[in-house]
């Protein structure tokens, strides 16, 4: 039986946003489908350096919000 | 006091009474997320910092008065407060521009620029720092369900109702962001591999 799966499928898959049964049939089918394979790895590829894109406030930032806390 | 393991809902409580390091320790762990959200949406650094302090100063005044809903998790409370004053800055920026120069940078921005620059220098094939230039460049109905998603942790459901859209064409702005970032990422990547070998 040939499951098909859409792109949707695989972003919410990535998000974690299928079922067990989804995420069973998702990890079969890319077993024996190398496109569907590639996809998927491009897709957690960009997942994973967008977990790395986090950027910081400055210090004084940081000291006036705890001044503001004091003084509200 | 030690807040390892402690929950954002204690730290919280401890906080309501008067414990003023429950509330750094809350600051803290979710201060990047929150930035980084704000920051995304109006691509400035030092306007995003103004809007995460007001988004604190809303934190404390609705946690002292007591209109905190124990409820809710922090987080996405915190992110939620943080989003609207991003999108209101954002369409008040669109009403009212700022002074726009011949590269198309704003004048306030300019400060960013040069230290962006310097950062450049120094780390050229820094991944984050093509990835932060990259996302701002995303149509803006694709950056808004990436960040809402990736950085918000809200589900593609919620997503779709708060943008009035299906989710498919929630997932589906996400997908082409995704394999935006993922295409443009690729060939960035190799444009720079070839100013480096080329022979």
């Amino acid at each position: 039986m040939t499951i098909l799966f859409t792109e949707n499928d695989l972003i919410r898959y990535v998000y974690g946003e299928t079922s067990e049964l989804e995420n069973s049939e998702i990890e079969n089918a890319v077993l024996c489908d190398s496109e569907l394979s590639e996809k998927l790895d491009d897709l957690k590829s960009i997942y994973y350096d967008l977990n790395h894109l986090i950027v910081s406030p400055s210090e004084r930032a940081m000291s006036d919000i705890f001044k503001n806390s004091v003084l509200l | 006091m030690n807040n390892f393991g402690v929950s954002d809902s204690n730290l919280v409580s401890h906080y309501k009474s008067g414990n003023e390091e429950a509330f750094e320790e809350l600051v803290s762990r979710h201060k990047s997320r929150v930035f980084t959200t704000i920051y995304l949406i109006v691509k400035d650094k030092y306007v995003a910092e103004d809007l995460l302090q007001d988004t604190f100063i809303k934190v404390v005044k609705t946690i002292k008065s007591g209109r905190y809903n124990e409820e809710g998790k922090f987080l996405p409370w915190i992110l939620r407060i943080a989003h609207n004053l991003a999108i209101d800055y954002f369409r008040k920026e669109k009403r009212y521009p700022t002074i726009v120069m011949e590269d198309g940078s704003k004048v306030f921005n300019t400060l960013e620029f040069a230290e962006d620059s310097i950062e450049t220098l120094q780390i050229k094939s820094d991944t984050n720092a093509l990835l932060k230039k990259l996302v701002q460049e995303l149509p803006e109905t694709q950056k808004e369900v990436l960040i809402m998603r990736h950085y918000m942790q809200m589900s593609f459901q919620d997503i779709a109702e708060a943008t009035d859209v299906s989710i498919n064409t929630a997932l589906g702005r996400m997908r082409y962001a995704l394999i935006n970032l993922r295409k443009k990422m690729q060939n960035s990547t190799i444009a720079y591999d070839n100013t480096f070998y080329r022979k």
